[in-house]
């Protein structure tokens, strides 16, 4: 029932935060769909642009980091009392991007292609 | 799906009326992973002190079998798991830079294909928690170490357990484990934890009480290779240092030769257990005569020397006394003072405390616990305590 750090440095990943839920486009599978794209203001502010939505977050140090827990051997979901079977760290977030503002729609509907 | 290019989120950017010249110049194209909703990813959110741990290489564990809650453990605390749900989404994303670090590094791409992960609509949580060690008596009371002579020992290792294993089956971290097997007078035998049998401990204890009467050496003062040397005929060496161990402070003179100062609080207690385990309960007066005839002389009886071992009932006319031990009681919280309730309708403060101390978490006090799970009202002009809820 461990889990430990990897050989090397931990990874330092980001964790992207959003209201509402995801959902691939067209009921499609989600793996290799895209989400959008984010940039940053030059005050650093982070913008996302999500199918026809746009949001702006903020950048926001966690006061309690997060360890990423990848599942060794594919078993199943953990149960509610407790997770259950082989766990490794894959990585820390220190760091979250929070979309809290409502989406501003897109007026227009299709992107333009170039 | 392809790739974004350049020209493509631009055009997105036109389309959004955001102005390029607000931004900085590299952007995320985020997607979704091979393995995103696999769901094979989780969070856990770290305590202070647990992020700094898993970044100097060490290990955190996960323990707990599959009729427990699982608890987090680091190398010396543990922690209750319980999942938080937020109302948001999730996403973790390898390789994005935050702009503190885009601005720090000129060359940075243009274009940085993120991939997301995994995602996420809740994380675990950790809280602090007294370490679940009933188990680990529980565990070593299946088979306690009769001797040398004890057939049942020279033949199975079922229910022995090594350090190993006990790691595997106890909730609580390394270092937690392995001060409760001390506090415990735990001792490894052929590489296996064992807890005395009590018989055979207080028969390993007299023999050194017995040899500390007849040579006449100070309390304070009884040699390790003397009791070797005499009781090794008797006993095994390692119980014989085992029991001075348990009972004893050992330091070492300025010749180098190694002494033990005999704990009298300890030994009176065991006694005093001995003596109480024949019945149910004693007359308070008696026992305490017997009591004191019965420890090694120069040591002194004193009640509270059997705090969480044995209760006195000054209701009764005549007073008694009868073995009450705190670690068969319950480890839940409130289990516990239904226990306690159940024996006793009402404790004072005094009374109680030795039975609940244990269960004060991290700067709690007996106090709080009392607040929290019982009633106070008074009774003779003192206070008293009582359960909160009414007593099946």
């Amino acid at each position: 029932l461990s889990h430990s750090g990897g050989t090397g440095a931990l990874a330092q990943w980001v964790l992207v935060e959003l209201q509402g839920e995801v959902e691939p486009r067209q009921g499609g599978d989600l793996a290799g769909s895209l989400l959008g794209d984010l940039h940053y203001t030059c005050e650093g502010v982070p913008v996302l642009i999500v199918g026809h939505h746009i949001l702006y977050g903020k950048v926001v140090q966690l006061e309690k980091p997060f360890a990423v827990l990848v599942k060794q051997g594919g078993a199943p979901q953990p149960s509610p009392a407790g997770p259950h079977g082989h766990y490794t760290v894959t990585a820390l977030i220190k760091t979250k991007l929070l979309f809290k503002t409502r989406p501003k729609p897109i007026i227009t509907h299709v992107p333009r292609k170039v | 799906a392809a790739m974004r290019s350049r020209a493509e989120v631009d055009a997105t950017l036109q389309t959004a009326k955001v102005n390029p010249a607000e931004l900085l110049p590299a952007v995320h194209c985020l997607s979704f992973g091979p393995q995103a909703g696999g769901g094979e990813c989780c969070l856990l959110q770290l305590e202070p002190g647990l992020c700094a741990e898993l970044e100097a290489g060490r290990s955190l564990v996960i323990r707990g079998e599959e009729d427990e809650h699982a608890v987090l453990c680091s190398k010396d605390k543990t922690y209750d798991m319980k999942i938080a749900d937020t109302s948001n989404m999730l996403l973790f994303v390898p390789g994005c830079k935050t702009p503190e670090e885009l601005n720090a590094d000129p060359a940075s791409c243009n274009i940085i294909h993120s991939q997301i992960a995994g995602f996420s609509k809740n994380y675990w949580e950790l809280r602090r928690c007294r370490p679940k060690l009933k188990k680990l008596r529980k565990l070593l009371m299946e088979d306690p170490y009769k001797g040398p002579d004890s057939w049942k020992d020279q033949t199975s290792t079922f229910s022995k357990y090594t350090t190993e294993d006990l790691l595997s089956l106890i909730q609580a971290s390394e270092e937690e484990i392995l001060h409760q097997l001390q506090v415990i007078d735990a001792c490894k035998i052929e590489g296996y934890w064992r807890i005395l049998d009590f018989d055979y401990e207080m028969k390993l204890l007299n023999h050194v009480t017995q040899l500390i009467d007849s040579e006449s050496w100070p309390l304070s003062k009884v040699p390790l290779s003397a009791c070797l040397e005499e009781l090794g005929s008797l006993e095994p060496r390692e119980m014989i240092e085992h029991i001075l161990l348990s009972y004893g402070r050992k330091y070492v003179d300025d010749a180098g030769e190694v002494f033990f100062e005999m704990r009298e609080d300890k030994i009176c207690r065991a006694i005093a257990q001995m003596l109480l385990q024949n019945a149910v309960k004693f007359n308070l007066s008696e026992f305490e005569e017997v009591w004191q005839q019965s420890v090694p002389e120069g040591m002194t009886t004193r009640l509270d020397q059997l705090q969480g071992l044995a209760l006195v009932d000054k209701s009764s006319r005549p007073e008694t006394i009868f073995l009450l031990k705190v670690e068969d009681l319950p480890e839940d919280n409130q289990e516990r003072f239904n226990s306690l309730f159940g024996i006793r309708q009402k404790w004072t403060e005094v009374d109680i405390t030795p039975y609940i101390q244990d269960l004060c978490a991290e700067k709690q006090t007996v106090g709080a616990l009392l607040t929290k799970y019982a009633r106070s009202s008074m009774l003779n002009g003192i206070k008293v305590y009582n359960s909160r809820r009414p007593i099946s």
